[in-house]
């Protein structure tokens, strides 16, 4: 980035490939496919068609990458050769590897996967997990910081987790005790910090958090005109 | 003990056993080590008479004590944060700004109007202060939340600073702090150039401005 100078220019070569544009935009190189989530590709270069999950002639990719019922009317399939510009309501967006790995992220953040990854519901409500190998484009309230476990979490900051630390609940009941605790658990009287629950991750792996503890909240996906969201023409 | 900046929007503060500190209640993002978090029925420091001082002037927020041994990342809003190290000074900041500082500083409340009486009330008004405002003295970090990133501007004797009161954060030193108007006719007929206040400092310090006329 530079600063000082005019707004940079893009055009289809100069526009990074695979990479990101700036913080808050991604470039796809596309050339095949990718998944990804309604709503979230602003803008493209080349010949893409945009195929819902379900209902086009890639059956027999989605029936081998996406196994998740529960988001497939959220989820398209973009086909085709050109550039393919992703952004979320200007929140940081950034892009992970995947070597023959695993990686469990809460569903709103993710963005767009690579068909060499396959797309699964946790058993985590709310999460879902990618396995295999390829890039994939999320993103977050704030720049994401990666922890090692053992590590507690607020669970609003949490983004997902990679390599399978055990995910638990873990609840701070210390401060409830004595008898000033016992006067706050019965009257009220002095609150409580908001910090008595916590995701606790033990084993080896990533962890991924937010920097902020607010939630991305959830965002209507994409929709025909008039039924689709302000800036989109053709309202009745 | 100071905050290890994470990047503009996450800190990262080391806390040692014996050495409690203040933060935000729910600002802590996660934690490493036994570290444990109680509300602060008092919200800070002092007995209940600084309680009660504080709830009168309206700088009373929610705070919790985090104690143990290990390390904590606070954050908090999506807010960008600017962690400031004081050496026995004065910093003065809204009490809603303060996301977590070092319990070894000094917590206090200041009444606007004991710096320039009347204007002083009316500079809190302007500001979106109110009557009152925080003071920490003494040695120890403070990491303090703004919207959008934060930039420190000297004040030196006979260079003042002309501040967009909403755009100022806090202010540190020796400094004398002043509203300044611009109140003429065409403020009149609602015709302004829209800076009609500032806020001048001068003496010695530092004043801290953020980079959005958006209040927290």
């Amino acid at each position: 980035m530079t600063h000082g100078e005019g707004p940079v220019v893009h055009d289809p070569s100069t526009l990074p490939s695979d990479d990101n544009v700036n913080p808050y935009a991604f470039c796809v190189d596309l050339d095949g496919q990718w998944f990804l989530q309604k709503g979230k590709m602003i803008a493209y270069y080349g010949q893409i068609d945009f195929h819902a999950i379900g209902h086009g002639p890639l059956d027999h990719l989605v029936a081998a990458n996406f196994h998740s019922p529960l988001h497939a009317a959220a989820w398209v399939v973009a086909q085709g050769r050109g550039k393919m510009l992703l952004a979320d309501r200007a929140y940081d967006i950034n892009s992970y590897d995947l070597e023959d790995g695993n990686l469990t992220i809460r569903s709103g953040n993710l963005l767009a996967f690579q068909p060499g990854l396959a797309l699964k519901q946790s058993i985590i409500p709310g999460f879902l997990t990618l396995i295999g190998t390829g890039k994939f484009v999320a993103a977050s309230n704030g720049a994401v910081h990666f922890v090692e476990p053992p590590i507690r979490v607020d669970p609003q900051a949490l983004v997902g987790w990679a390599d399978c630390p055990s995910p638990c609940h873990h609840y701070d009941h210390a401060y409830m005790r004595g008898v000033l605790g016992g006067i706050r658990a019965l009257t009220g009287i002095g609150g409580t910090s908001g910090e008595e629950h916590q995701f606790e991750f033990t084993g080896a792996g990533q962890v991924l958090l937010q920097s902020t503890e607010q939630l991305m909240p959830a965002a209507d996906t994409g929709g025909v005109p008039g039924s689709a969201g302000p800036g989109v023409p053709g309202r009745p | 003990m100071a905050f290890t900046r994470v990047n503009s929007k996450l800190v990262e503060a080391r806390v040692v056993p014996g050495r409690r500190m203040f933060s935000q209640r729910g600002a802590m993002l996660a934690y490493r080590g036994a570290v444990t978090f109680t509300p602060s029925i008092t919200g800070g420091q002092g007995g209940v008479m600084s309680m009660i001082g504080r709830r009168v002037a309206n700088e009373a927020t929610p705070l919790m004590i985090v104690e143990g041994d290990g390390l904590v990342m606070f954050g908090h809003g999506g807010h960008h944060i600017h962690t400031v190290d004081l050496t026995g000074e004065t910093l003065y900041v809204e009490a809603d700004r303060l996301l977590a500082f070092d319990g070894s500083l000094a917590q206090g409340t200041m009444f606007m109007g004991s710096q320039g009486g009347v204007m002083g009330v009316m500079r809190g008004q302007v500001t979106g202060q109110g009557l009152f405002t925080t003071t920490l003295q003494g040695k120890g970090s403070v990491a303090v939340m703004a919207h959008g990133g934060v930039f420190e501007l000297p004040v030196t004797p006979g260079r003042p600073v002309h501040v967009d009161p909403q755009a100022y954060v806090a202010h540190r030193g020796e400094v004398r702090n002043k509203l300044a108007t611009a109140v003429g006719w065409r403020e009149m007929v609602g015709r302004g150039s829209g800076e009609a206040f500032q806020l001048e400092l001068s003496g010695q310090g530092t004043v801290y401005v953020q980079a959005s006329e958006e209040k927290l």
